[in-house]
């Protein structure tokens, strides 16, 4: 990747920290392989955030838990490279793996609940990776748990730290995991939907309090998430999957401004803002998620794409990139694809996409006259014959 | 924030609940106040949002207005019908014309019912109670009824020791009739009702006692045992330990009386003789005749335990007998018992089938309504759809017996943007199409005002703001909804980060602040908040708050400043 240094993130020696390469991910199921994760590959620097957004069953869980390794041995095979900090991560035995985890890379999981032990007492769990990493005795475990806790806004510290988790509100528990997945100072945590369970209120507090984290320990961060709007004030960048791979990948502030893949436009168009009117008509999304033993040849999205025309269905497009309008200035480099891109002082600013008629383009335009008119597709721009 | 007073409800409405209060007894002898005092009226057509944080009671107000549970206090009124004075049967009867979506699509549909029957549901329920009265199935309904009320004003605890203590209170008197008259040889049926009457009372007080206890160590030894989650959620999963601790006691209790009365006979054949067992028979076959009379309501699980507990009675029976008369009862009894249950069978299928041809064409209707092709869908099961299909499939169930008002409970918090835009269009189609009227539940605000033609904000079941949406979100009026617009996340990159503002969680629904109930988060707090609760009223035509210092109408900054500044003062 870019081997220029880049002053204003400290710690940076210009090597990505996390670079995917490749990555395929397959569940062999009764019903044929199921490849949830199709060739995947970006890289993230130090410091930096990467949104990455998508419907259920796009891939993007599956992406994260490959990157850490943490998918069961059976029926399950990983390919491709992830390199973290220079470390091979495909190659780790189980034992390497518990090392990294923790010091190195933590994950924080969307049920609370779910990921916390229900027997074991508050302060316990959040010092529990340390005594192990950092061979802390129990005391000073105890005593670092609870500067984790006032650290993550747990109110009355000393009195939660000898409850159990269901003594909390699911806003407090999702801190209580965050505190375990800081505890021993990650590089990068990945936060696969950190807050869809939650209230908005809470929601607000919970991505605030990942972002102060994030910046005090100069981490990396992926935000997993199915909400553009979650995403859209917090990441430096934004991967949008579909089907198991990356439909467009852009600078955050370019891809709402700019955005050219026809599924992004439609997720974008889905959300219900709040300045819209009260009963504004909501644009949806025609048809269901593919079927991800069964994908349709050429681009996964056209058979709901209102732009599809036959090249669509024929052909897949390929992940073209071409350079940011903007001049912002992204903290992710290129494709993971060789150091090849920009020697010089600002990175490369790429922005990447998978489609033959881009959004915004005449083609697309155009396209979608064509499908108006063969009636594929009705005037407010939904899909209504799936089927070409 | 009080939410008191009831300046905001209209005259005309179609639905009016008024001061609905809902408190559940806690541990320790405490009480949450879940809602305190609310007030709603929906007119006919209308769709009213109702807002707040997870915990602020607005799913409990709406299942309140259900009956689900009755309301502490407080009336609720269905075209000009009062609700809260309605007898269980009068409820089952309105409530098809009452009908909820719930969040959890797949987990609010039977896994092991066919779409036809989920969604035709309601509509059996509607006819049952309407045309299929026979006076054998009122009475046992009856009966049923009076035993439930008697259980319902018992606590938990104490229904689950009469529940085991009925069960070993049978098994005792048998073993005892059996024991006492084994020396006289064979038991006269005149002795037997005499034997059961003359058995002593304390003797029952006792064994409930003791089984309370066995029960209760049992519960804790399962609460220890049992893995993860059960501890931690909520109240079913509590109840489901206590029932299975319950099962285990009264299948140890039955084992060690069966022992017990066999060892001091030493055979089946004076077990034959007993009486004991032909008593047991006959109430099991009048068990069979009243399930037979409405299988409708007994189930077909209900059925056919009844049956296998008649098939274990019988092997009993041709167990004491000797020689070629044991074939020839035991041929018989198969006979019979084969016969009984294709009767019982197909009397089962005939009615289930008769309903279901009358249903179909409706179910079609309304699956077709939700943009569901029934050809598909008809025989499949729920987990076989995706969560907004699902979801559609519970709007279809909730649409069949065309109701005047259905209460949505966050209908679209745990789908994909997508799959909420799609399903929130659905119910403003359907609402245009049929005319509904909705309440709609959610903690998204953008999502409330994309709906809902007035929006009511909740805190801690307390009421904020009622309002037409669009000069709701313009200028909130209320801190609260105030605070609420800020932590909605904007798909703009450029949208200032409203949320750091936002702090602090809700207080406790047991200790709920005095005065107003905001007043611990609210930025604008003075001492008036504290000691003295607003009023609901009318600030703007078409706006109610309940709030000292609203953030419109009159002069509201100046009024901020001055209870600032007097308690600067003070």
């Amino acid at each position: 990747m870019s081997d220029a240094s880049v002053p204003d993130l400290p710690g940076s020696d210009g090597r990505p920290l996390l670079d995917v390469a490749e990555l395929r991910t397959t569940f062999h199921t009764a019903v044929g392989p199921l490849v949830a994760v199709d060739g995947v590959g970006w890289s993230l620097r130090r410091g930096a955030r990467l949104g990455v957004v998508g419907e259920s069953g796009s891939g993007k869980s599956v992406m994260s838990r490959s990157i850490m390794r943490l998918l069961p041995k059976s029926r399950v095979t990983s390919t491709g490279s992830v390199s973290f900090d220079g470390i091979d991560m495909m190659s780790l035995g189980r034992r390497e793996l518990l090392e990294m985890w923790g010091p190195q890379l933590a994950m924080v999981f969307q049920d609370p609940l779910g990921s916390l032990n229900p027997v074991m007492k508050i302060g316990k769990q959040v010092g529990e990776g340390l005594r192990v990493h950092r061979d802390l005795s129990a005391r000073a475990a105890r005593s670092a748990a609870f500067d984790l806790l006032e650290e993550v806004g747990i109110p009355e510290p000393h009195r939660r730290i000898d409850e159990y988790p269901h003594q909390l509100s699911g806003g407090m528990r999702q801190r209580i995991v965050i505190a375990i997945a800081l505890a021993c100072s990650p590089r990068l945590l990945i936060a696969d939907e950190p807050t869809t369970a939650l209230d908005v209120t809470v929601q607000a507090q919970i991505l605030d309090l990942l972002e102060a984290q994030r910046a005090e320990r100069n981490m990396s961060l992926v935000l997993i998430t199915h909400d553009l709007g979650i995403v859209a004030g917090r990441t430096d960048e934004i991967i949008v999957m579909y089907a198991g791979r990356i439909v467009e990948r852009a600078p955050t502030a370019t891809l709402f401004s700019d955005m050219r893949m026809p599924y992004t436009e439609a997720l974008f168009r889905s959300i219900p803002k709040v300045s819209d009117d009260s009963h504004a008509r909501l644009e949806i999304i025609g048809g269901q998620p593919p079927q991800m033993t069964d994908l349709p040849s050429g681009c996964k999205f056209a058979p709901r794409c209102k732009y599809a025309q036959d090249l669509c269905y024929a052909e897949e497009p390929a992940l073209i990139e071409v350079p940011a309008p903007t001049r912002s200035r992204s903290a992710i480099t290129g494709d993971g694809t060789g150091g090849s891109d920009g020697g010089g002082g600002e990175p490369d600013v790429t922005h990447s996409y998978r489609c033959f008629y881009p959004v915004g383009t005449d083609d697309a335009a155009e396209a979608l006259e064509r499908n108006i008119a063969s009636g594929r597709v009705n005037e407010a721009g939904v899909v209504i014959r799936a089927d070409d | 924030m009080a939410g008191s007073g009831n300046a905001h409800l209209r005259p005309d409405a179609l639905l009016s609940a008024r001061d609905l209060v809902v408190e559940f007894p806690a541990a320790g002898g405490r009480t949450v106040y879940a809602v305190s005092g609310v007030s709603l009226d929906l007119a006919e057509g209308e769709t009213l949002g109702l807002v707040g944080e997870s915990g602020c009671g607005k799913s409990t107000t709406g299942r309140a207005i259900l009956q689900l549970p009755r309301p502490t206090s407080g009336t609720v009124q269905l075209a000009g019908q009062e609700l809260t004075e309605l007898d269980e049967d009068a409820i089952r009867e309105v409530r098809p014309r009452l009908q909820m979506i719930y969040q959890d699509p797949i987990s609010s549909l039977n896994p092991r019912r066919r779409v036809r029957d989920i969604v035709a549901e309601p509509l059996f329920i509607a006819l049952e109670n309407v045309s299929r009265r026979t006076a054998m199935a009122v009475w046992q309904e009856r009966i049923g009824e009076l035993l439930q009320s008697l259980l319902r004003r018992a606590a938990a605890p104490l229904r689950i020791v009469g529940r085991l203590a009925s069960v070993a209170f049978v098994l005792w008197i048998l073993s005892e009739t059996v024991e006492d008259r084994a020396a006289e040889g064979w038991l006269g049926w005149t002795q037997v009702p005499a034997a059961i009457i003359g058995f002593p009372t304390l003797a029952l007080l006792l064994l409930a006692g003791a089984i309370a206890l066995l029960g209760g160590l049992i519960w804790v030894l399962l609460a220890v045992m049992l893995p993860f989650g059960l501890m931690s959620r909520q109240f079913g999963e509590v109840s489901s330990a206590v029932g299975l601790a319950g099962v285990v006691v009264t299948t140890g209790a039955s084992a060690f009386m069966l022992w017990r009365t066999w060892s001091s006979f030493g055979g089946w054949a004076k077990w034959l003789n007993s009486g004991g067992l032909i008593l047991l028979t006959a109430v099991l076959a009048v068990w069979l005749v009243l399930s037979l009379a409405k299988p409708e309501r007994a189930g077909a699980s209900g059925v056919a335990t009844t049956l296998s507990a008649m098939v274990v009675l019988q092997v009993f029976y041709v167990a004491g007998l000797d020689g070629g008369i044991k074939l020839a009862v035991l041929v018989a009894s198969a006979v019979v018992d084969a016969l009984l249950f294709r009767w019982v069978l197909r009397r089962y299928r005939v009615n289930r089938d008769a309903e279901r041809e009358r249903a179909e064409p409706r179910v079609r209707e309304v699956l077709e309504y939700v943009g569901i092709n029934p050809d598909d869908a008809m025989d499949r099961r729920p987990w076989e759809f995706s969560g907004g299909q699902a979801q559609r499939l519970s709007i279809a169930r909730a649409l069949v017996s065309v109701p005047q008002v259905i209460i949505c409970d966050e209908p679209v918090s745990s789908l994909d943007v997508s799959v909420q835009a799609q399903i929130l269009n659905l119910l403003e189609d359907l609402k245009n199409l049929m005319g509904l009227t909705l309440i709609f539940i959610a903690h998204d605000l953008a999502v409330v005002k994309n709906v809902s033609d007035r929006v009511a904000v909740m805190y801690l079941g307390k009421l904020c703001e009622v309002s037409e949406p669009d000069a709701m979100f313009d200028a909130p009026a209320h801190p609260y909804t105030e605070l609420l617009l800020a932590a909605i996340p904007q798909p703009d990159p450029e949208a200032e980060l409203g949320s750091g503002r936002i702090g602090g969680e809700l207080p406790s629904p047991m200790d709920p602040p005095s005065g107003c109930r905001f007043r611990t988060r609210c930025p604008h707090a003075a001492q008036r908040c504290a000691d003295e609760e607003p009023e609901m009223r009318e600030i703007a035509p078409g706006r109610f708050v309940a709030c000292h210092t609203p953030l419109v109408g009159e002069t509201a900054p100046v009024r901020v400043e001055m209870a600032s500044a007097s308690r600067d003062e003070s």
